[in-house]
C-alpha cells in the first residue's frame, strides 16, 4: 500500500524564517534575522588584517584556511572583543548545533563578522561591569559573595559552566569567600 | 545549620540571596550576558597568552602528520 503522494504539489521548502514580533518572555530569544554581512563595510588597515589573519590561522586545525563556526566567538575574543554568544549566532545566521560543529568560515567571510562586532554600540566598559556586579553587593561594601556570583553566572544570561566559573574565579575570593568586584573587573579588563 | 530558635534562623543570608536571583528578569539576564561576555573574552585571551607559541608549534606538528 504505497502512500498516496501528489507529485504535482511542489514541495515547499521551509526556510529559516526570521521570527516575527519577538515574544516578551525571557526564554531563549527567538532567532533574530541574520545580519546582512555583504552590506558591512570592512575598514581594517592592512596591518590589522595581517594580525587578524594570523590569529585566524592559529585556529585552523584542518589546514583548509577556514575555521569552524564554533570557533568564531573565540577568535573574536582572542582579538580583544567580547561578543555574546547570541551576537555571534546572529552573525552566523542562527546555526544549528550541527552547523556549529561542521560548517566552516573562510577568512574573507570572517572579516565582516568581526567588523560588525567591533562596530556594535553598547559595548561594556569598566563601569558597566562594576555596576552590574554592584547589584549583588548586599552590604554596599564593595564586595560580593563568591558563592552568589557563581550562582548568578551559572543561572542567568548566557550560563557559564562550573569549569568556566572555576577558571574565572580562581584566586579571586578572599578568606571569607568574598570578591572585591572593582578589583575583579580591573583584573578582567587587564587582558 | 544549627538554629537555636526560629527568629535567628531567618538569617540564612545565602539562601535569601539565592531566592533573590531574578531568573525571569530580562534586564538582569541582559546585564548578566554582558558580564559573562566580558568574562569569556578575558578567559580566552588569558588562555591564548602562554599558549601562543604552543599553538603555533602544535599546528605545525598537525600539518606534518
Amino acid at each position: 500500500m504505497a502512500p498516496k503522494k501528489d507529485p504535482k504539489a511542489p514541495a515547499k521548502k521551509a526556510e529559516p524564517a526570521p521570527a516575527p514580533a519577538p515574544a516578551p518572555e525571557p526564554a531563549p530569544a527567538p532567532a533574530a534575522p541574520a545580519v546582512d554581512l555583504s552590506a558591512v563595510k570592512v575598514e581594517f588597515s592592512a596591518d590589522q588584517i595581517e594580525d587578524y589573519r594570523e590569529a585566524f590561522g592559529l585556529f585552523d586545525r584542518v589546514g583548509d584556511n577556514k575555521v569552524a563556526y564554533n570557533q568564531i566567538a573565540d577568535i573574536m575574543r582572542a582579538l580583544g572583543q567580547n561578543p555574546t554568544n547570541k551576537e555571534v549566532n546572529k552573525l552566523l545566521g542562527n546555526p544549528s548545533a550541527d552547523d556549529m560543529a561542521n560548517k566552516r568560515v573562510e577568512f574573507e567571510a570572517f572579516l565582516p563578522m568581526l567588523q560588525t562586532i567591533i562596530n556594535s554600540p553598547n559595548k561594556a566598559g569598566f563601569e558597566d561591569y562594576v555596576e552590574g556586579l554592584r547589584v549583588f553587593d548586599k552590604e554596599g561594601n564593595g564586595t560580593v559573595m563568591g558563592a552568589e556570583l557563581r550562582i548568578v553566572l551559572s543561572t542567568l544570561g548566557e550560563k557559564m559552566t562550573e569549569a568556566e566559573i572555576d577558571a574565572l574565579m580562581a584566586g579571586q575570593e578572599d578568606e571569607n569567600g568574598c570578591v572585591n568586584y572593582e578589583a575583579f573587573v580591573k583584573h578582567i579588563m587587564s587582558v | 545549620m544549627d538554629c537555636h530558635n526560629q527568629e535567628e534562623c531567618s538569617r540564612p543570608q545565602e539562601e535569601e540571596d539565592i531566592m533573590d536571583i531574578p531568573l525571569d528578569d530580562p534586564e538582569a539576564n541582559r546585564a548578566a550576558a554582558k558580564i559573562q561576555a566580558g568574562f569569556r573574552g578575558h578567559m580566552t585571551r588569558k588562555k591564548m597568552k602562554p599558549e601562543d607559541k604552543a599553538e603555533g608549534e602544535e599546528r605545525q606538528e598537525d600539518r606534518g602528520q
